[in-house]
């Protein structure tokens, strides 16, 4: 349970709290000698009650003013939920359709438009997920860390309406989409799916890094390939053996790579807008299995019960006054 | 004796301290016109923003590094309802990250994102300003969203005044302000090398002093060595001081007018603040404001007259 405050400023009114401890709050009666009065618990209860209520009150109202609220609790659930971190592809030819041209008001839309289309309403529908963005390029862009803010989601994935930018360096966008998952206590499913239209080579130093990194964080992997009419695709083979490398055949080599991690791993080939819906579709089927996963609560505002604890206690002091003997 | 007690005040005192504390569990809420932001904040994120001439606390800080500290700040400063967006500009052209989020359900998703940003996300190196603000502005449709630009203005390669982008077009179109990040002093640049390992700083060799492209401004029988096909900038070598780096603060003025923009030196939060509500860039909604915090103030005043009060009328 962590207790914090808004505005801790006013926590400097608390030592009002203390000054019942030093003055009873009632008017004076004389009397004629006070040694005379035999020594009576119950009184002394009565005024140390009445004390305790009056520091009791002015407390409530110094943290109902300052703000008091609960915050950083977690409960765990099992429930329909992951960490999904979006790695999407920002190279120039995203922004061209699918059947490699450009795309033109009321032609057919670009790759990227239905990415974004249908990242949206996948997003949309994945209510119990955090969800992270990576854009890359010739390098990658943080975008978003996971969260569950999904009107930030949308604001991310609302952005990449402008131009793309430059070329395909995926192993630097895969490494940073896998550091979200560097730091994370709990399990629960991690996966990264990465919407790309093209590939590139991946070189052995990064080859090396990446391999370590997925077996270590335990992410599954999905690749929604968007292929270009008349290019080369991910389950195509080499009809020359002198083309089967890495640099003639990037789309091939990165499957057959991530093939080999020993992770689970589901490759797509869409075609079209509709093929790319089906992919991620089936992506929203197959993740809907139960996990486990700690959620958190957003703060809760305490003030209110402070409140209610002053009137509370302000209602028995009024009481006690309209009580009050008066000599 | 009840006519003791009505002349009792702190009675009185108790009693309107309830009825305080009770009208404050009712939520008092007052609706009010209050400013709020809609800004993109789009950081230049060239090699020139990691000199270090800023700092906090005695610790030097680059410029990119003053800007996320800054715009983190402005993040927490704006008032809820307000939002902010996030790009960055290399090259000659800048990329969106997000579209404004709301400041306070998104603060840790904006600051995240902010912390994030680095000069290694360039997708291109060269440092076009002029022509990078142009493409920001034609790129941002026209939304209610002011723009602040934080660069510093430091162009590489350095502008050939003959070709300098035409603003016309987008002149007065959005509202926005460019902000200057950088000192007026003269800094050196770091360098990194392929790791991301700092490698000294840019020397004199390392960069281009002039601009070597097209034609130039200068009447040819000014310049050394002219030959229109094959030298058309003369045959001298040129060192300048290029690169060193400062806040190119009267170029950046420049632009700002022709693009029809403000133009803000970034120094701390509070005077960003000041000129976000001087350039009207706030949008007045009606928001509910929490009020319980005045008759609770007053309850708690009152209480603590009843307790206090003989230290009161002993002190004066």
């Amino acid at each position: 349970m962590n207790l914090a405050v808004d505005s801790p400023l006013w926590l400097w009114a608390l030592p009002l709290a203390l000054a019942p401890w030093f003055s009873a709050g009632m008017s004076a009666s004389a009397y004629p000698w006070l040694a005379l009065l035999p020594p009576d618990l119950p009184s002394l209860a009565v005024s140390v009650l009445l004390r305790v209520l009056a520091v009791g009150a002015t407390a409530a109202l110094v943290l109902g003013l300052a703000g008091l609220h609960q915050s950083g609790q977690t409960v765990e659930r099992i429930g329909q939920g992951a960490d999904i971190v979006l790695l999407l592809d920002r190279s120039n030819s995203m922004d061209n359709t699918f059947a490699g041209q450009a795309a033109q008001d009321g032609s057919e839309e670009s790759k990227t438009a239905a990415a974004r289309r249908l990242l949206a309403d996948f997003t949309g529908q994945r209510q119990h997920d955090r969800i992270g963005l990576v854009e890359y390029s010739t390098s990658p862009l943080f975008v978003l860390p996971l969260t569950a803010n999904k009107a930030a989601v949308q604001a991310a994935i609302a952005a990449s309406r402008y131009p793309a930018l430059a070329y395909t360096n995926v192993s630097k966008g895969l490494a940073m989409a896998l550091d979200f998952f560097n730091a994370m206590e709990t399990g629960g499913s991690r996966l990264i799916l990465l919407i790309s239209d093209g590939a590139a080579a991946i070189d052995k130093d990064s080859e090396l890094l990446l391999r370590t990194a997925f077996k270590q964080r335990g992410v599954r992997l999905y690749w929604v390939f968007l292929r270009t009419a008349h290019s080369p695709g991910i389950f195509s083979q080499p009809a020359d053996p002198r083309d089967d490398n890495a640099e003639a055949m990037p789309e091939l080599y990165l499957h057959r790579f991530f093939q080999s991690l020993a992770i689970p791993y589901q490759a797509y080939e869409a075609e079209n807008p509709g093929a790319m819906q089906q992919a991620i579709a089936d992506i929203n089927r197959l993740e809907h299995l139960p996990v486990h996963y700690f959620q958190q609560l957003p703060k809760k505002d305490l003030s209110a019960a402070c409140y209610q604890w002053a009137a509370a206690l302000l209602a028995v002091l009024l009481a006690a006054k309209l009580a009050e003997a008066r000599l | 004796m009840p006519g003791s007690l009505i002349r009792d005040w702190r009675f009185w005192c108790l009693a309107v301290s309830w009825l305080l504390a009770v009208y404050v569990l009712t939520g008092p809420k007052i609706r009010q016109e209050q400013p709020v932001f809609r800004l993109i904040a789009i950081a230049d994120i060239t090699r020139s923003m990691n000199a270090t001439d800023y700092q906090i606390h005695g610790k030097a800080l680059s410029r990119l590094d003053f800007v996320k500290h800054s715009l983190q700040a402005l993040a927490k400063k704006l008032p809820c309802q307000s939002e902010l967006g996030l790009g960055v500009f290399t090259e000659r052209r800048s990329t969106l990250l997000f579209e404004p989020i709301e400041v306070c359900s998104g603060y840790n998703e904006i600051s995240a994102a902010l912390e994030k940003l680095d000069w290694r996300m360039a997708w291109a190196a060269d440092s076009r300003i002029a022509g990078g603000l142009l493409s920001t502005l034609e790129m941002l449709p026209k939304s209610n969203a002011g723009l602040l630009f934080m660069t510093d203005g430091h162009e590489a390669p350095p502008p050939n005044p003959r070709y300098k982008p035409d603003f016309s077009g987008v002149r007065n179109k959005h509202k926005g302000m460019i902000v200057g990040v950088g000192g007026l002093a003269r800094v050196a640049i770091p360098k990194f090398n392929a790791k991301g390992q700092l490698e000294g700083v840019y020397g004199p060799d390392d960069v281009p002093h002039r601009s070597t492209f097209g034609e130039s401004d200068l009447n040819p029988e000014a310049i050394q060595g002219y030959n229109a096909r094959n030298a058309p900038f003369g045959n001298e070598t040129v060192i300048g001081e290029e690169h060193l780096t400062q806040l190119h603060e009267t170029y950046l003025q420049q632009l700002s007018v022709e693009a029809g923009l403000g133009y803000h030196r970034l120094t701390d939060v509070d005077a960003l603040m000041q000129s976000l509500n001087t350039a009207g860039l706030a949008v007045t909604v009606r928001a509910e404001s929490d009020q319980r915090w005045q008759p609770a103030l007053a309850a708690l005043l009152l209480l603590a007259l009843v307790y206090c009060g003989l230290a009161f009328a002993a002190a004066f």
